[in-house]
């Protein structure tokens, strides 16, 4: 059996180099495939080219007009595609407001990068993606 | 001829008598014009003194006149003084009597409220000025501070309890106001309040306040590169690593968290003073959350060699709580207790719920510096530390019981202390499981019973 088959396809939208490289490396070390975009409009062209994503790691602030906000609503549009891929919201803002918006989107789960290890979040990702109903 | 010489010597006789007696009678008018003319002389006496008191009278009469024409134009510039400076105080100011009635108000009232002088006075001043606190709450009579003031309260100036004056308009401004009893003769009479607008203060301390967010959330971000690059050497992920190698990985990572630590100190004030904190209530077992601050600190009670006790009542209702901010208030109070506790000293801590079965009180104790008296009124105040620890411990910040009253007043409750330099501090918390109705529109409160 190909192990490829088993590898988990996970779009990272992050805009911030160093932390992509970081976020990227961890992940490939934890068997996904790794595909990174640094603003929203370059995440909807990459899925609407890969169409196999499985997940999606998003920042909230990104470079251009549109926030990780604005692609979370586009993405939960229930006639979509996209509708069901998990989404990982992984920012260091975490105004009330924001955190309320992407829960009541339905995000899986919102996190704040300086509180968290990258690799307690990647656990979290892994588990998630394993056992949805967790 | 003889009775003819008889006749006239009888007549002379006669005649001699009366002349005789004239005499006597010219004599007795000399004497008596004599006596008269003493008198006369004792009269003019008199009156020439008259006339010389009359004198001096009048002198003295125009220089009383001068003296009170004087004073009277004294007492009015000094009146008129009076009147332009307190007209022209910058600050509103009000005289009310010992009813609460308005007798007196400067320009900068009739500016700052939109009410005339003529339209108020006799009125009172809770009516015709309402209060409302800074969620829009209307403060009530019994509250108000003139109403404290004027019934026996010393003094009471509300500058960190800023509210809101509404206008003859209905627009509203921000005050901070200071009110001070009038007293005679050992009564109160009245009061005087002065307040100010403090719009600007408050834009300025908002954009200060907005200024630390967006640089600790900008801050952020760096802090998360270092934190997750050193994780990732720590863990192997570019290689092996030599054991002081991982010495000195260890000290950028637990350097650089302390740093993060205190940037999320930093937006949690920076969050009580916009109001924006995220308030997520869910069932929480209190004595399990206090517990695992009881945890998180044992390594330090341990390193302190510090005597640990703790009465927890088993059964206490599931209250549907913020845990997070719950945990900080505890973690706040039981951190400083370790922090400023020498080694070999004592910390007891207490939960318990109150008798009125509305509210959990907890309490934590220890033999610490403690705080000094003259410094006891400024503990809560933001970035304040007293001289005592300010030497003994380099990592304090002086948030934590700022942050922790904060949360526990927003949450409707009460955290109090009393402390001895040198013998200890106890805090206490008292937190409401349910939430007042009195602040209706205020969904701050963390702690709701189930």
């Amino acid at each position: 059996m190909n192990p490829l088959e088993h590898k988990k396809t996970i779009l990272v939208v992050e805009d911030e180099r160093p932390l992509v490289q970081a976020i990227q490396t961890k992940l490939e070390k934890n068997n996904f495939i790794v595909v990174t975009a640094r603003t929203v409009d370059q995440a909807i062209d990459y899925l609407e080219n890969i169409k196999k994503i499985d997940a999606i790691w998003l920042d909230h602030y990104l470079p251009g007009e549109k926030t990780g906000l604005d692609f979370v609503a586009y993405l939960k549009n229930p006639k979509g595609a996209w509708s069901t891929i998990p989404i990982f919201i992984v920012s260091n803002t975490a105004s009330s407001t924001n955190v309320r918006s992407y829960l009541r989107l339905g995000v899986s789960k919102y996190c704040i990068k300086a509180d968290h290890r990258l690799d307690q979040i990647v656990e979290d990702v892994k588990t998630f993606l394993l056992h949805p109903e967790k | 001829m003889t009775s003819t010489a008889y006749k006239l010597k009888v007549l002379a006789k006669e005649k001699e008598n009366t002349r005789r007696k004239l005499v006597i009678t010219a004599r007795k008018l000399a004497a008596t014009a004599k006596k008269l003319a003493v008198i006369a002389r004792e009269k003019e006496s008199a009156r020439r003194k008259l006339v010389v008191t009359a004198k001096k009278l009048k002198s003295l009469y125009e220089t009383l006149e001068k003296k009170v024409f004087d004073r009277t134009k004294d007492l009015e510039q000094i009146r008129a003084k009076s009147d332009a400076i307190l007209t022209s105080i910058g600050d509103g100011l009000v005289v009310v009597d010992k009813a609460g009635k308005i007798s007196y108000i400067n320009k900068s009232f009739e500016e700052m409220l939109g009410w005339k002088a003529k339209e108020i006075i006799g009125k009172s001043m809770v009516q015709i000025v309402p209060r409302e606190d800074l969620h829009g709450v209307k403060v009530s009579f019994k509250e108000r501070i003139l109403t404290q003031v004027l019934s026996g309260q010393k003094f009471v100036a509300d500058l960190t309890n800023p509210f809101y004056y509404i206008r003859k308009d209905k627009s509203r401004f921000p005050t901070s106001s200071i009110v001070a009893p009038v007293n005679l003769e050992g009564k109160i009479v009245g009061a005087v309040e002065v307040f100010r607008d403090i719009t600007k203060e408050k834009e300025i301390d908002k954009a200060k306040t907005e200024f630390v967010s967006l640089a600790s959330h900008q801050l952020r971000t760096p802090l998360s590169t270092v934190s997750w690059y050193s994780e990732m050497l720590l863990a192997g992920d570019a290689g092996r690593v030599t054991p002081s190698q991982k010495k000195y990985l260890e000290e950028i990572y637990t350097g650089n968290q302390r740093m993060v630590d205190l940037v999320n100190t930093l937006l949690d004030v920076s969050r009580i003073e916009l109001g924006t904190f995220i308030v997520e209530k869910k069932p929480t077992d209190i004595v399990k959350l206090v517990q695992s601050v009881i945890n998180e600190q044992k390594p330090q009670i341990n390193e302190k060699k510090i005597r640990f006790t703790s009465s927890c009542v088993n059964k206490l209702p599931l209250i549907k709580a913020d845990p997070k901010l719950l945990r900080m208030v505890i973690q706040n109070l039981l951190s400083n207790a370790v922090k400023y506790t020498p080694d070999c000293g004592k910390i007891g801590l207490q939960l318990s719920l109150h008798k009125d079965r509305k509210s959990v009180y907890i309490q934590i104790s220890d033999t610490g510096y403690g705080i000094p008296k003259n410094q006891q009124n400024k503990i809560f105040t933001k970035l304040f530390r007293a001289d005592n620890v300010i030497g003994k411990d380099t990592e304090g910040t002086g948030l934590g019981l700022y942050i922790a009253k904060s949360i526990v007043e927003q949450a409707g409750g009460e955290l109090w202390f009393e402390s001895n330099e040198n013998k200890g501090s106890t805090f206490h918390v008292r937190l409401p499981l349910y939430q007042s109705k009195k602040k209706n529109g205020y969904q701050r409160s963390f702690l709701t019973s189930l």
